[in-house]
């Protein structure tokens, strides 16, 4: 090997070495703090789709602590079996299940020390990636109290409207069932009609978004409907 | 001193990267729907700009030429990727709206281009300077084209409305075509006033 070869050896296996080390360091330094950040995310989100608000009287966003205590002084959570129905033991549980939906997670409101409402997340395709969210339903099982999408890449501006409280809120109210079947919400383009329980207003120049919000929350509810069926029919 | 203050000055305008050397467009064109997502793209940007200018220019002396741009882009990935975790540590509802853009500094061609351009034969000194100058002239550029496109798409700038209750943005403006015509535009001012620029 030429001295100069020898050099160049040298050199670029320092500098592998050097920047292995400094990232692997950063990952793991930063990764308890980028976990919590995600976990939080979440409980945020659930309280929104349960209608509470996260913010203070000058607008602000509460803090992470304000967050954690709502949660964990109202929020209960458990998992059930996809086809069943059936509520699951906590060793149960697999995360990866959830992922591909054959084990549903869901959240409920406790008050008066009795599960009042029950919220679940949402998720599906939407036009250029998945959309994630959550949802929270009246104590009929069937009409929409809340929702909140947390997790989306639409445009900006157009599909991405979705995260904003004016298309949110028009959620409330509209019922996802109809003489007793799951009914499809529909996303209307001119403006839904208010009285329609079904319909909700598309955005306009985001109909694919709109129609895929729709799609999403009809399937999912779908999937949870079949724990609710137990609980209604008692 | 007065070769200095030109290090710093020149890319502001007359040396721009993105409107005289048309690099970094990529970026310039995706992240700047909104200001805030150019800001913090912007303030990304000139810190890995900034910071690779002045490691590059420490090891210039030492790095053999034949595997020069194989480290200028190690040095630029680690940034990144540095920047990228801190962002979803600390900056988590940013770095959602960002998503791949701050991982894609990596191939920011302004990045690349100062290190090669100017680290790798000048003393950290000037190219910390280098480095701010430049990554000042693609933040200038990329908040003004969100500006742009954030007050015509969406009627408002930085998240606050701007115009009454009823204003329709214009969907054109928050996609790409938009992007494009403002920063052709953009572009062509800077050229019409910049008259002695070299073009290649």
């Amino acid at each position: 090997m030429q001295p100069a070869d020898r050099q160049l050896v040298t050199f670029a296996l320092i500098i592998c070495v050097t920047c292995s080390v400094l990232l692997s360091g950063v990952a793991a330094g930063l990764r308890d703090r980028q976990e919590r950040q995600v976990e939080l995310d979440r409980k945020r989100n659930v309280l929104i789709a349960f209608g509470v608000d996260v913010h203070d009287e000058a607008g602000r966003r509460i803090s992470a602590e304000q967050v954690e205590d709502i949660f964990g002084a109202n929020v209960g959570q458990f998992v059930i079996d996809a086809a069943t129905g059936e509520e699951l033991a906590e060793a149960a549980v697999d995360p990866n299940a959830i992922r591909v939906k054959r084990q549903l997670r869901l959240f409920y409101w406790m008050e008066d020390g009795e599960r009042q409402r029950f919220s679940f997340p949402i998720s599906g395709a939407g036009l250029w990636g998945e959309i994630r969210g959550f949802i929270s339903l009246e104590n009929d099982l069937m009409t929409i109290a809340g929702i909140t999408f947390n997790e989306h890449s639409e445009t900006p501006g157009l599909g991405g409207e979705i995260e904003r409280s004016w298309f949110q809120e028009q959620f409330q109210g509209k019922r996802l069932m109809a003489d007793g079947e799951p009914k499809p919400l529909t996303a209307v383009r001119s403006g839904a009609d208010d009285d329609d329980p079904h319909a909700i207003d598309g955005i306009s120049g985001a109909t694919i978004t709109s129609e895929s919000v729709a799609r999403l929350i009809t399937e999912d509810f779908k999937r949870y409907n079949v724990f609710f069926k137990r609980l209604r029919d008692g | 001193m007065a070769a200095h203050k030109r290090t710093i000055i020149d890319p502001l305008s007359d040396n721009n990267p993105i409107t005289i050397q048309v690099l970094g467009i990529c970026s310039a064109l995706a992240v700047t729907v909104q200001v805030q997502t150019a800001f913090v793209m912007a303030c990304a940007l000139t810190v890995v700009l900034t910071c690779s200018n002045l490691l590059i220019s420490l090891m210039r002396n030492h790095i053999p030429s034949r595997i020069r741009m194989i480290v200028e882009v190690s040095v630029i990935a680690t940034l990144v990727v540095i920047v990228d975790q801190v962002l979803r540590a600390y900056f988590f509802e940013l770095s959602r709206q960002l998503s791949i853009f701050v991982g894609l500094i990596i191939t920011n061609c302004i990045v690349m281009g100062r290190a090669e351009a100017f680290a790798i034969q000048n003393r950290p000194g000037a190219s910390i300077l280098d480095g701010i100058g430049n990554g000042l002239g693609y933040s200038f550029i990329l908040l003004l084209v969100a500006s742009f496109r954030e007050i015509i798409g969406s009627g408002s700038w930085y998240g606050w409305n701007l115009f009454p209750e009823g204003y329709v943005g214009s969907g054109l403006a928050l996609l790409a075509p938009g992007a494009f015509l403002i920063l052709g535009i953009i572009i062509w001012v800077q050229r019409t006033v910049t008259q002695n620029f070299k073009d290649d």
